[in-house]
């Protein structure tokens, strides 16, 4: 999450790597409310399908269809299974499985809930893959989240390749040490016990060093506004896409009262 | 014990040459030390004398026998290690415990580790200090308890990774005491350094490494006495060295001692 | 010009600690000067360093006495962020003196800066500055997690230098690093010092302290045993009692003497100390 997204500009995802980190942010969230609120599947599923052509259009259809459908299709069947044949809710059959019925109340709650997954997992991975993190960050600490908040959001991210490194460091000094790493899971299990105490000792150390370096380059300082060097985008779609998103959700929210109220079938 | 290395070649990453075509054997009980510069390979290489790393191609043979033939953990009976930062090596309540723990994954008696813990923890400075917990040990001690955690071990061979990093003048000397002890026991101690000074003091076996081949090796004397090949890894001799070769001494000298010996004998010749 | 740092009769001991860390430190660096602190291993040197940069008192709790002054002002009553504007700081581990915030180098440089709120055209203009001189300018777009731990270490120079600091304090800055990235680093720090920056370095190397500093402390359990020109504090055969490494020019020197082949006060450097080597062989 954290790469840094190359600054191409005929890349086929050029404007959509120029959108305002925030905005695009808020519009995968304000669209998959959207989903959970509209009465049917049809929303999200249409949602869903854009997003697909989103990804096409952009060039990475491919790893986008993968996680999608790696995703999507063993929630499906678990949710089918479980919603679809068991769900109390279970009024209209549409088809008997012999060991169980499908109900059409329950089958589509099932879709419903795997298609506002797959807005949110398939919009965040569109997001992730044109916003550098940095970027969000800085933009986000403009609009006024606390610069401590952003810090940790950052440094989690970046420390994870550090302390896998470290991690590896430490299994080989156990290893030559006569610790056997291979066999059975329990002498598996068993051996990593030795590891912890490393690791949570040398990241001890660690921390002390990194927050006396934070305390010299100024972290705590808070009567002024921090900066960023990281240059926040906006650009003219910013507005319209946020308040397309929004609109979509003011219709889901109609439309749910509607249904509720029973003047919409759905 | 006898270290062959033959044709050695790692990769880390398909195409990226860690070690390129390394051969050299290493044999007897003269403490051998490997320099040159950062990525130069030595971490590399050392790491394939205890199986920690499998070559990509090439042979290391230990006593005859194919690295590949055993695991790391079992090599490690006869190949100690000695990480750079005592803080990845070192896991248990006191330094007693690290220092026994070796021998008693081999199963050795428990008379006999006992017997090993004594003489080790002197040898490392740390009799006093034996029912301390190493996070309260200072950094130098902390590498003497992660030393002689290998060395109760009784390994036949002590790699030893930049062991004078964060050593101060006593420190550096006790290190000295370590490894003529080891050489005295029959042990090959195995060392890489960045640090000159140390290695012409207490090595007779020099490896320059200079990307991913070994560039030189030889006695401290012929390795030295070759600094412009020296220059290619940024290996540069040692202040007494320099200061000998630039008042035009004939003699290759390593410490001050020797310096004034060699003053003493071309003023009387 | 008066001077930059004034140590006076300062002790320190850190909260849990059975004795003092520092004990009856005094002494002064004028402006520009370049200070180097030699000791063995808890002697107190890095406590020091700590406390010119104040995370000795304000990060690190305990009873201090005395006080230590940097450009006019008790660093004990300012606050770090305070004196870190003043004062840079590098210690030895490269890794754990980057942000973990930073994508590239560039905006690693500019952590510091962006803490204090200064605007981005002048982060732009500062970076430029400083990347030529730490050799920085081809590496401003790499990620520094992926740099060597010598580029780390010049970077981590450089996010202190960018708050255009008075005093820079290295804590034993070059350890970590292999010949080569250790003489870049301390190339640099001499040009600074060349250029008016006061230096304050914890360094084992003693041939190079001998080169460089124009004043040693040497320290020893806590105690200031020696401070002076590197001429006199090495000069003082006492020294080594005191387990403090001395520099190989200084022991040459004083072993020809010892032994009559050659006279003189004791050399520093190495063409000096050759020198006298010729000397003794009549040349």
């Amino acid at each position: 999450m954290s790469q840094r997204p190359v600054a191409d500009d005929t890349a086929r995802d050029a404007w959509l790597v120029a959108l305002n980190p925030t905005a695009k942010v808020a519009s995968v969230l304000v669209l998959g409310l959207a989903s959970i609120v509209f009465p049917s599947p049809i929303l999200g599923a249409l949602i869903v399908v854009a997003l697909f052509a989103l990804a096409a259009a952009m060039g990475y259809f491919r790893p986008f269809a993968k996680l999608m459908i790696g995703f999507g299709i063993p929630v499906t069947l678990m949710l089918l299974l479980i919603q679809g044949c068991y769900s109390p809710q279970n009024v209209t059959v549409i088809a008997d499985l012999g060991f169980a019925r499908l109900g059409l109340e329950g089958t589509l709650y099932a879709l419903s809930t795997v298609v506002t997954l797959l807005t949110f997992l398939g919009g965040f991975y569109l997001m992730n893959r044109t916003t550098y993190t940095g970027e969000l960050v800085a933009d986000l600490t403009e609009r006024g989240l606390p610069p401590k908040a952003g810090y940790l959001v950052l440094a989690s991210l970046n420390v994870v390749p550090q302390m896998k490194r470290r991690m590896a460091t430490i299994q080989e000094a156990q290893v030559a040490r006569g610790l056997d790493m291979g066999g059975d899971i329990i002498s598996r299990v068993r051996a990593t016990v030795p590891l912890l105490g490393p690791v949570v000792m040398s990241s001890l150390a660690d921390a002390e060093e990194r927050s006396m370096m934070l305390e010299t380059h100024g972290f705590h300082l808070n009567e002024r506004a921090h900066t960023s060097y990281v240059v926040v985008r906006h650009a003219t779609a910013d507005k319209p896409l946020v308040i397309a998103s929004a609109v979509v959700l003011v219709l889901s929210v109609a439309a749910r009262i509607a249904s509720v109220a029973g003047v919409l079938p759905l | 014990m006898k270290i062959e290395i033959k044709d050695l070649v790692h990769e880390y990453l398909p195409g990226m040459r860690a070690l390129d075509g390394v051969n050299l054997t290493l044999d007897g009980t003269a403490p051998v030390a490997i320099i040159g510069q950062n990525g130069a390979g030595k971490t590399t290489l050392v790491k394939h004398f205890d199986g920690i790393l499998r070559p990509t191609s090439g042979q290391v043979l230990l006593d005859g026998h194919d690295i590949n033939e055993r695991s790391c953990a079992q090599w490690s009976a006869h190949v100690g290690y000695v990480f750079q930062n005592p803080d990845n090596q070192l896991f248990l309540e006191s330094v007693r415990h690290e220092l026994e723990f070796g021998p008693r994954q081999l199963g050795v008696s428990e008379a006999a580790i006992a017997k090993r813990v004594e003489r080790v923890a002197k040898l490392v400075g740390l009799s006093r200090k034996l029912d301390v917990n190493p996070a309260d040990l200072t950094p130098a001690e902390k590498k003497f308890c992660a030393i002689g955690s290998v060395l109760t071990m009784k390994p036949e061979v002590v790699i030893f990774d930049e062991p004078t990093c964060g050593q101060d003048l006593a420190g550096n000397a006790r290190l000295e005491r370590i490894i003529r002890a080891l050489r005295k026991s029959g042990r090959l101690c195995i060392t890489i350094s960045h640090d000159v000074k140390f290695v012409c003091k207490c090595f007779e076996r020099v490896v320059v490494m200079c990307h991913g081949r070994v560039l030189v090796e030889g006695s401290v004397e012929e390795v030295f006495s070759q600094p412009e090949l020296l220059k290619q890894s940024y290996v540069i001799p040692a202040p007494v060295t320099r200061v000998a070769s630039a008042a035009g001494m004939n003699k290759v000298v390593f410490d001050v001692d020797s310096l004034i010996e060699g003053v003493k004998a071309e003023r009387s010749s | 010009m008066d001077s930059i740092i004034k140590v006076d009769d300062f002790s320190f001991r850190y909260r849990d600690a059975k004795r003092c860390a520092v004990r009856h430190l005094d002494f002064e660096v004028p402006e520009g000067g370049f200070l180097c602190v030699v000791g063995p291993n808890g002697s107190g040197k890095s406590t020091l360093c700590n406390a010119l940069v104040g995370l000795v008192p304000h990060h690190f709790n305990g009873k201090g006495r005395g006080s230590v002054r940097v450009l006019g002002q008790k660093v004990a009553d300012q606050t770090i962020a305070q004196i870190s504007c003043n004062v840079g700081f590098v210690f030895q581990n490269p890794f754990n003196q980057l942000s973990y915030t930073a994508g590239t180098v560039a905006e690693e440089l500019a952590y510091g800066l962006g803490n204090h709120g200064v605007p981005r055209d002048e982060m732009v203009r500062r970076i430029e500055q400083i990347a030529g001189p730490l050799h920085l300018e081809g590496l401003l777009d790499r990620n520094p997690l992926e740099l060597s731990g010598g580029q780390i270490q010049r970077v981590a120079l450089g996010s202190t230098l960018i708050m255009n600091p008075r005093v820079l304090v290295l804590d034993e800055c070059t350890t970590q690093l292999d010949p080569l990235g250790s003489e870049e680093i301390f190339d640099i720090v001499k040009k600074l010092n060349e250029d008016g920056m006061t230096v304050v370095m914890v360094d084992h190397d003693m041939e190079r302290v001998a080169r460089c500093a124009d004043h040693v402390l040497a320290l020893s359990r806590g105690n200031q045993v020696a401070f002076g020109t590197p001429e006199e504090v090495f000069g003082d055969p006492a020294l080594e009692e005191h387990g403090v490494d001395i520099p190989d020019y200084v022991r040459i020197s004083r072993t020809l003497e010892d032994e009559g082949l050659a006279s003189g006060p004791v050399t520093l450097t190495e063409g000096a100390c050759a020198e006298r080597v010729g000397k003794a062989l009549g040349r």
